[in-house]
């Protein structure tokens, strides 16, 4: 009994598909000058110009990069301290030139 | 690029930055493009939006497009694509028209395009937008648009398993609604 009424729903629904088939929408109006509005929207896009956190978020990617090079950088190739005092003094380095001095180096 | 189509040399232009060729490019797939998106709009309102995203996005993924298949194939995909997402947006709506009108008698098909052609769409309208996304985009591609499994399947890039499955499964659910014994 099931079977047979589940038989009948699948003929009425083969032939709602085949009738939605012959009726294909109706889109005549929305066709008209749809390129037109196309191109207007496109370019009110183009012309929406991008806010500074946009761009300040593209170059952060760019910064970190940098940043890590620098640091790989300063690590492999340590500031080399020149041997004399008073350049080590002149040029802030006061804490490595006592130490050389209180190592006698 | 090698583009194997008609399309192949306003597609190169508006890469180029001219848009009366992109235009062109509207103007000579706008049908298609909104016949196909008429079966996931509820209105003329939404056909348009559906329309002019789609157009919007061929335009951004231009440079994308590869050209190893017709540029006609590539714009269904992103047709397909957009009402997707629509149709995602907007689950379970339409919940206004009773269940009775699901279950009205249907006229002979050979009547061809009058008020039972409507009313099959109505009535079908009301019982696919009980159904999930995926089975609704699925039973519309293959059902309504009469495509094949495998062009389903190219369209949605599911599977033809994955294909077969949600036709199956919408259209137990279809008859379930049809039949007038809904579960929910």
């Amino acid at each position: 009994m099931n079977d047979k009424r589940h038989d009948r729903t699948d003929v009425e629904l083969d032939r709602l598909f085949e009738m939605a088939r012959q009726a294909p929408p109706e889109i005549s109006d929305v066709e008209r000058n749809f390129e037109t509005r196309v191109m207007a929207r496109i370019r009110e896009s183009r012309e929406q110009r991008e806010p500074w956190y946009t761009l300040a978020w593209r170059l952060a990617p760019i910064f970190l990069v940098l940043t890590i090079l620098l640091g790989g950088w300063s690590v492999l190739y340590p500031p080399v301290h020149p041997a004399d005092p008073v350049t080590m003094l002149a040029s802030g380095a006061q804490e490595v030139a006592l130490l050389d001095y209180l190592t006698g180096e | 690029m090698a583009v194997p189509d008609e399309d192949a040399d306003l597609v190169r232009s508006a890469i180029g930055g001219d848009d009366d060729a992109f235009t062109e490019l509207v103007r000579r797939h706008k049908g298609t493009v909104l016949r196909s998106s008429a079966r996931f709009a509820r209105n003329p309102a939404e056909l348009e939006d559906l329309g002019q995203e789609t157009f919007l996005r061929v335009y951004r993924d231009l440079r994308s497009f590869r050209g190893d298949a017709p540029f006609g194939h590539w714009l269904s995909r992103v047709t397909v694509r957009v009402c997707y997402d629509a149709l995602r947006k907007r689950r379970r709506e339409e919940k206004d028209v009773s269940l009775e009108v699901l279950a009205a008698p249907v006229a002979d098909p050979s009547a061809g395009n009058g008020p039972s052609a409507q009313l099959a769409r109505m009535i079908l309208d009301q019982a696919m937008s009980r159904l999930k996304p995926d089975d609704r985009l699925v039973i519309t591609l293959y059902e309504l648009e009469d495509r094949s499994v495998r062009e389903v399947a190219e369209l949605t890039g599911w599977s033809e398993g994955t294909v077969k499955v949600r036709a199956f499964r919408a259209r137990q659910t279809l008859k379930r609604l049809i039949g007038g014994d809904d579960e929910r």
